[in-house]
């Protein structure tokens, strides 16, 4: 449904975009696309969405080619910016009214459902709404036209918890009727909860596709223990770091060898949690190294 | 694009209202002001001949230019002016921030994600652009009607001239000021680079009328086009301003349109 093939795009000024990324998303698909801020996971929807024009490579959608059908694809696609900025003069009704009369035919049944589901507000001024609510119009916007594609961009920031998991849920439904989602996103742990597939990022390159259940497996904790007692080091733990009488490091093997090995430790302080995501990429980096 | 299109006329509607009101209430006052100054102008003449003729030539009451107790005169002197300067500094102002305001608020991400082609964004912006100065002109054309109608003996050509003669200018300026802002992001700077040019060409046209080793100026600046003496006593516009000023309407929104359909938009 959705191909990359080796595209490219530099920038003038020579800021960083994306260099030479591949890969296929298949019909119904929820494709994370995860990497911190500035790896190119904008660069990579603006250029699906012909807001900048890729250097080399190409993209199809649905069969599509980005540049010379772009507006045949923007028929097909729900657009989620990661920064909300909206007409900020109008009233939500009248905006989404706009942004779904591009479309065509309004589905005023299901708008309506999106609306109640995520409590909107339609009686308000653009520029009066917080973030979150202004997220909200931008999700009632896309996902009113029933979209074959949704591309996402950070769609989360700014959302309570609840409508998060209302909108999880409407994309899971989105997924039932076979819309493809491009999800991309800094936050690992709503990838994981949402994505079928997740494909990492960094400075521009796409370093690697996985499965969320592949990804599971590799997943590494970070552990953080506050003991006076020397901790018996193993190559499973990475990124080994000692602060404040604290040892922290990433931990890729298996849990079970953990907690024999700390168990041996007097233990004033201990915490296991998820990694940030440059660990995680380290992780991945150390791996590719040492392949 | 039709709803483009009415989105934009409303969201320009509370400026162009306020545009027109100065541009028509500024017409108005300086033709109200006619009957007061009248009777004054016999003098008025015999004080100006102390003046060299190239400072008389600047403002268009030289020999052979506009005889200032003469209605028409009067307002080709006094109120065309206002009107072609405060006229084209909104052509400039609407002309350079139709499409920048949308890079500049980083709406334009939400515009061209979705199906319209970045020509017909273009193409509608620049004609609610067309409209809304012609709607100004409109409004200035009527007040002007009223007034030649009551004060002196109404000329249609020249009236029509005077009323339509500043949509030139104003086209101009906006079609330049439309393909700056392609280029320039900030709709403040597109603006205050646009404002230049409309006070800056208006410098040129006095330069140009000031001496004849700059006479050569007069090609380039859109005031002289629709000159208020060629208006009065020919009753025209030279048809070599005419074609000057479509070529370079035409120029300026080819290249608008040329350039912008490429751009990369990293708002």
């Amino acid at each position: 449904m959705i191909k990359l093939e080796g595209l490219t795009k530099y920038y003038k000024k020579h800021a960083r975009g994306i260099l030479d990324v591949s890969l296929e998303i298949k019909q119904g698909e929820i494709f994370g696309f995860i990497g911190p801020n500035g790896a190119g996971k904008s660069t990579t929807v603006r250029t699906l969405l012909n807001l900048i024009f890729p250097t080399s490579g190409f993209a199809k959608i649905n069969g599509l080619d980005i540049v010379k059908d772009t507006i045949d694809i923007r028929k097909m696609v729900g657009y989620i910016p990661s920064e909300v900025n909206f007409y900020g003069d109008m009233y939500v009704k009248d905006f989404i009214d706009y942004a779904c009369r591009f479309h065509g035919e309004i589905d005023h049944i299901y708008m309506a459902m999106l609306i109640e589901k995520l409590e909107l507000d339609l009686s308000r001024k653009i520029e009066d709404l917080s973030f979150g609510n202004k997220k909200k119009v931008s999700i009632v916007a896309a996902l009113a036209t029933h979209p074959k594609v949704l591309i996402l961009d950070e769609p989360t920031s700014g959302l309570d918890p609840l409508i998060q998991s209302q909108f999880f849920q409407l994309l899971e439904q989105e997924k039932k009727n076979g819309t493809t989602i491009f999800f991309s996103s800094h936050n690992l742990g709503e990838v994981q909860r949402i994505c079928d597939r997740v494909g990492i990022i960094k400075e521009g390159k796409l370093i690697k596709v996985e499965t969320i259940e592949d990804i599971m497996k590799t997943r590494a904790k970070t552990v953080r223990i506050r003991t006076k007692d020397e901790l018996e080091l193993t190559e499973e733990m990475i990124q080994v770091e000692h602060i404040n009488g604290y040892i922290s490091f990433v931990y890729t093997g298996e849990m079970k060898t953990l907690i024999q090995l700390i168990s041996k430790l007097k233990i004033d302080d201990l915490s296991i949690t998820e990694p940030a995501l440059e660990d995680i990429f380290m992780h991945y980096y150390e791996r590719e190294e040492n392949k | 694009m039709k709803y483009l299109m009415i989105t934009e006329f409303k969201r320009n509607f509370k400026s162009l209202i306020l545009w027109t009101s100065i541009v028509a209430g500024m017409a108005a006052l300086m033709l109200l002001l006619y009957p007061a100054f009248k009777d004054a102008f016999a003098n008025i003449e015999d004080f100006l001949s102390v003046y060299p003729e190239e400072f008389l030539e600047v403002f268009g009451l030289g020999d052979g230019g506009l005889d200032m107790s003469d209605f028409y005169g009067w307002f080709g002197v006094e109120g065309y002016l206002f009107v072609n300067l405060i006229g084209g500094s909104y052509a400039a102002i609407l002309g350079g921030s139709i499409l920048s305001k949308e890079e500049d608020d980083k709406t334009i991400e939400f515009l061209l994600s979705k199906p319209i082609s970045r020509d017909k964004v273009l193409f509608g912006k620049a004609i609610i652009v067309a409209v809304n100065l012609l709607i100004l002109n409109l409004m200035v054309g009527i007040v002007l009607l009223i007034a030649f109608t009551i004060f002196g003996d109404l000329n249609v050509p020249v009236w029509l001239l005077f009323s339509f003669a500043p949509f030139i200018l104003q086209i101009i300026f906006a079609s330049l000021s439309f393909l700056i802002s392609i280029f320039v992001i900030k709709s403040r700077k597109v603006i205050s680079i646009s404002l230049g040019i409309v006070i800056g060409m208006y410098v040129i046209d006095l330069i140009s009328k000031l001496t004849e080793e700059f006479e050569y100026l007069k090609y380039i600046t859109p005031y002289e086009y629709i000159n208020a003496v060629t208006i009065v006593k020919d009753e025209m516009i030279k048809p070599i301003y005419l074609l000057i000023s479509v070529l370079m309407i035409g120029v300026s929104l080819t290249c608008a349109w040329y350039f912008y359909r490429k751009k990369d938009i990293t708002t």
